[in-house]
C-alpha cells in the first residue's frame, strides 16, 4: 500500500485529501463560477444605446474628398467649375447615388469622381460627370451594359469602345472607368460640352489589358441586335448561382432571342451551374418542355409563358432567356454553342 | 527528496499561510474594484438619446374620399383636382395650422430628370395650403444627406418654394432627435429629422413614381426615408423592411404621388430622359398604402413585386385594393 497517498509531505506525487483545504477550494470555484454567470448574462445584454453608442445611428459617414483639379476631369472650353471634383469610396457612394450605390459595389467598384460644369454663358446649362474606376473593363462594362438606355445613340466619338449618348446625356466606357455625363437640359451647347469632357477623360492612359471585353468575341456578329450584350457579374435572372454571365439579343425570323453563356473553369463547373439554375427554374414553377432534339432534352423548360433553355459545352453554361418561341430560342441557342465549342477548339 | 520534490510539497502551516494570503488579495482586489466601480455607468448622451414620437398627422376618413386619380399632363392643374375630389384642401389644411411639407429632394439633379419631386407641383400645394387653407406657414424639408444646398437649388425645389412662401429647413445636428418605432426592428433608437415636425399641425408628402433598383419601386412610402439621419445606407440590406417601418413611423395627411412623368429604368437617379415615360397620373390620399399600390401599375409592377406593400397591409398600415377605397376620378382635357 502506498502510505503517501495518506501524509502531507511523504514524498508523493499525490495531494492527500483534507477537508479544509477542500472546502476552501470549492468556495473558490464557486465564486469563479458565479463570476462568470454574472459576466455572461451582463455581456449577453449587448444593447450599447445603454451606453450612448448608437452605431451605426450616429456614426459619421465619411465626407467626400475634394479636390481644386481633378486628375481625370477636364473641363471643357465655354465652362466653368460648379463645384469641386467630389470623390466618393464604396463606404460613402450611397450618399451621391443613394439607392444605386449597390449596383456598382457589387461590381467591383473602387471610386467616384464627380464634378458639376456649368457654362459661362447660360447658367441654365450645366452638367455633372460621373467617372466611376470600376476596378477593370469587365466590371466598367457591366455597370454600362445593364443600364444601358433604350433610345441610345451611337456617337462616332464611341465607335471604339462601348458608349452611346441620349438626348442629354454621354454614357461611356473608358478602360476600367464607366463615365456618365449628364446634362441639366436638351441642347447643342451642352452636348458639344459633354462631347469635349468625354474626349478629354479618354485621353487618360488604358492599360492593355483594359482595352475590351475579350468574351464579348465570342458573341456570333450575323443577327445580332446592335449594342445588346450586357454582362452579369452576380445573380443573372435572379438566380444567385448564375455570375459572370453575358448576354445578347438576336433576330431570330421575327423574334428577338436572348441568349446568354458563361465561361466557367471546368467542364464540371460549368455543368454544377447549369444544373443549379435547372433545378432553381423547377423550383420556382419551371416545367420541361418537349423537344424534338435530343440534346436538348430535359434542357429547356416553359416557364410562365416563356422558353428557358440551359445547357453546357465544354466548360460554357449556354442558353436562352426568356423567348417567347420555341423554335427560335432553340435556333439561337445551338448557333452560340457552336461558336462558342469552336472557340474551345481553336484555343486547345 | 530531490529539489524538484521539495517543491511540490507544502506543510498544513504552510498551506494555511498561502490561503490566507490569497484570501488577502482576492478581497483586496475587491476592494478596489468596488472603490472604481460606477454604480450609474456610462451616461447616455442626452440629446442622442432622447426618444422622440412623431405626432399623428392624419384626418379622419371619409367614404369615397381617400383616394382620388386625376388623368392629366399638367401638374398643377392635376393636383387641384386631386385634392379637390377628396374635399378640396380645407380638408385637410385648416386655417393659421403649421404645415410641413416633404419633397423627395434626393439628388441634385434637374428637375426635368424626374429624380426628384416637381418643382411647379411642390410649389402649387404650398400655395394652396396658404391662399386657399389660410396655413399659417409651410415648411418644407427633405434630409438629402449629400449636400443638402445643392440638391434643393439644382432640383429648383429650393427657388420654387420659396417663391411660393415656404421656408426651407435643411437638415443640421440640432433638429434631430432618436425614435423608436412600436414593433419596429430597425427603426429603434435611430436619428429622424423630427425638429420640423414636432410642431406643426400637418404633413403632406410629394414624390414622384420611380424605378428603384434595390426596392423595385420608389413612391410615397420610401419618400420618408429622407427624413432618416445616421447611416441609413445600413437599410438597404432590408429596404422591403425599412419602407414597411417607416410607414409604420409616419401618419401623414395626405400623400401626393406624381406620375405625370415616371421614371422606368435605372432609378432611383435616372440619369436620361430616355429613362421617363409620359403617364400623365396624379394620385393623392390619405392612404399611402393604397397610393402605392395605384402608383406601382404605372411602373408595369404588380402589387405583389413589392414585398412592403403586402407587408404594410399586413401591418394595417393601409390597403394595397386601393380600387376597394371607390377612388374619385377625373380625366382632364
Amino acid at each position: 500500500m502506498n502510505q503517501n497517498h495518506t501524509q502531507f509531505s511523504s514524498g508523493s506525487d499525490r495531494r492527500p485529501q483534507n477537508r479544509p483545504e477542500t472546502i476552501v477550494s470549492i468556495s473558490i470555484i464557486a465564486v469563479l463560477l458565479v463570476i462568470a454567470v454574472i459576466l455572461f448574462v451582463r455581456q449577453k445584454d449587448t444593447d450599447i444605446r445603454r451606453f450612448g453608442i448608437t452605431a451605426p445611428s450616429l456614426q459619421l459617414t465619411p465626407k467626400p474628398i475634394e479636390l481644386e483639379n481633378s486628375p481625370v476631369i477636364q473641363q471643357p472650353a465655354g465652362f466653368d467649375k460648379l463645384s469641386q471634383t467630389e470623390i466618393y469610396t464604396a463606404e460613402n457612394l450611397y450618399e451621391k447615388i443613394d439607392g444605386k450605390a449597390p449596383l456598382y459595389t457589387e461590381a467591383g467598384f473602387l471610386k467616384l469622381y464627380c464634378q458639376r460644369l456649368i457654362s459661362k454663358t447660360d447658367p441654365n446649362l450645366w452638367m455633372e460627370v460621373f467617372l466611376y474606376d470600376m476596378g477593370n473593363v469587365r466590371n466598367a462594362f457591366s455597370v454600362y451594359s445593364t443600364q444601358h438606355r433604350a433610345d441610345a445613340k451611337i456617337l462616332p466619338i464611341f465607335t471604339q469602345t462601348y458608349g452611346y449618348g441620349t438626348s442629354n446625356g454621354l454614357y461611356f466606357v473608358h478602360g476600367r472607368y464607366y463615365a456618365e455625363l449628364i446634362g441639366s437640359a436638351e441642347s447643342d451647347q451642352l452636348v458639344m460640352a459633354m462631347l469635349e469632357t468625354a474626349a478629354n477623360i479618354q485621353k487618360n492612359p488604358v492599360s492593355a489589358e483594359d482595352l475590351k471585353v475579350n468574351e464579348l468575341d465570342l458573341f456570333q456578329s450575323e443577327n445580332l441586335v446592335p449594342d445588346s450584350m450586357k454582362l452579369y457579374l452576380k445573380n443573372a435572372f435572379g438566380f444567385e448561382g448564375l455570375s459572370d454571365i453575358f448576354t445578347a439579343q438576336y433576330q431570330i425570323g421575327d423574334q428577338i432571342i436572348t441568349v446568354f453563356f458563361s465561361k466557367r473553369l471546368d467542364a464540371a463547373e460549368a455543368e454544377a451551374m447549369a444544373a443549379g439554375y435547372r433545378k432553381f427554374l423547377m423550383e420556382n414553377g419551371a416545367t420541361a418542355k418537349q423537344t424534338t432534339s435530343d440534346f436538348l432534352k430535359d434542357k429547356i423548360f416553359e416557364f410562365y409563358g416563356v422558353t428557358e433553355i440551359v445547357f453546357t459545352t465544354g466548360r460554357f453554361v449556354v442558353g436562352v432567356h426568356e423567348a417567347e418561341n420555341q423554335d427560335s430560342a432553340e435556333k439561337a441557342a445551338m448557333i452560340l454553342a457552336v461558336k462558342l465549342s469552336d472557340s474551345d477548339k481553336a484555343k486547345q | 527528496m530531490n529539489e524538484q520534490e521539495k517543491t511540490r510539497h507544502i506543510g498544513r502551516r504552510e498551506f494555511f499561510t498561502r490561503t490566507a494570503k490569497a484570501v488577502i488579495s482576492i478581497g483586496a482586489a475587491g476592494v478596489i474594484s468596488r472603490l472604481f466601480y460606477d454604480k450609474k455607468g456610462p451616461q447616455r448622451d442626452s440629446k442622442a438619446e432622447k426618444l422622440v414620437t412623431l405626432p399623428d398627422f392624419s384626418i379622419l376618413p371619409e367614404a369615397g374620399k381617400t383616394i382620388s386619380v386625376v388623368k392629366g399632363a399638367d401638374r398643377v392643374r392635376s393636383v387641384n383636382k386631386a385634392i379637390e375630389l377628396l374635399g378640396g384642401i380645407k380638408r385637410f389644411v385648416k386655417n393659421g395650422e403649421t404645415v410641413v411639407i416633404k419633397p423627395n429632394v434626393a439628388f441634385a439633379s434637374p428637375a426635368m430628370l424626374g429624380a426628384t419631386s416637381n418643382p411647379e407641383l411642390v410649389a402649387e400645394v404650398i400655395r394652396l395650403c396658404y391662399k386657399e387653407a389660410g396655413a399659417k406657414e409651410v415648411f418644407v424639408i427633405d434630409n438629402p444627406i449629400n449636400d443638402p444646398a445643392s440638391c434643393f437649388m439644382l432640383s429648383g425645389i429650393e427657388k420654387a418654394a420659396t417663391s411660393a412662401g415656404a421656408k426651407i429647413i435643411m437638415p443640421a445636428p440640432p433638429l434631430f432627435a432618436n425614435i423608436t418605432v412600436k414593433d419596429a426592428t430597425l427603426i429603434k433608437h435611430w436619428p429622424i429629422f423630427f425638429g420640423p415636425l414636432e410642431k406643426a399641425d400637418k404633413l403632406i408628402g410629394i414624390a414622384p413614381v420611380k424605378h428603384h433598383q434595390r426596392s423595385g419601386a420608389s413612391m410615397a412610402m420610401k419618400n420618408w426615408y429622407g427624413l432618416l439621419g445616421g447611416r441609413r445606407n445600413t437599410f438597404h440590406q432590408n429596404i422591403n423592411g425599412i419602407i414597411t417601418e417607416l410607414a409604420m413611423m409616419v401618419k401623414p395627411t395626405l400623400v401626393i404621388l406624381d406620375g405625370t412623368m415616371v421614371m422606368m429604368t435605372n432609378g432611383p437617379t435616372g440619369g436620361s430622359l430616355s429613362d421617363l415615360k409620359r403617364a400623365n397620373t396624379m394620385i393623392a390620399s390619405c392612404d399611402m398604402v393604397a397610393a402605392d399600390s395605384c402608383g406601382c401599375e404605372l411602373l408595369g409592377k404588380k402589387v405583389s413585386d413589392l414585398p412592403y406593400l403586402v407587408k404594410a397591409q399586413e401591418y394595417g398600415i393601409g390597403t394595397t385594393n386601393w380600387q376597394s377605397l371607390n377612388p374619385a376620378t377625373a380625366t382632364l382635357e
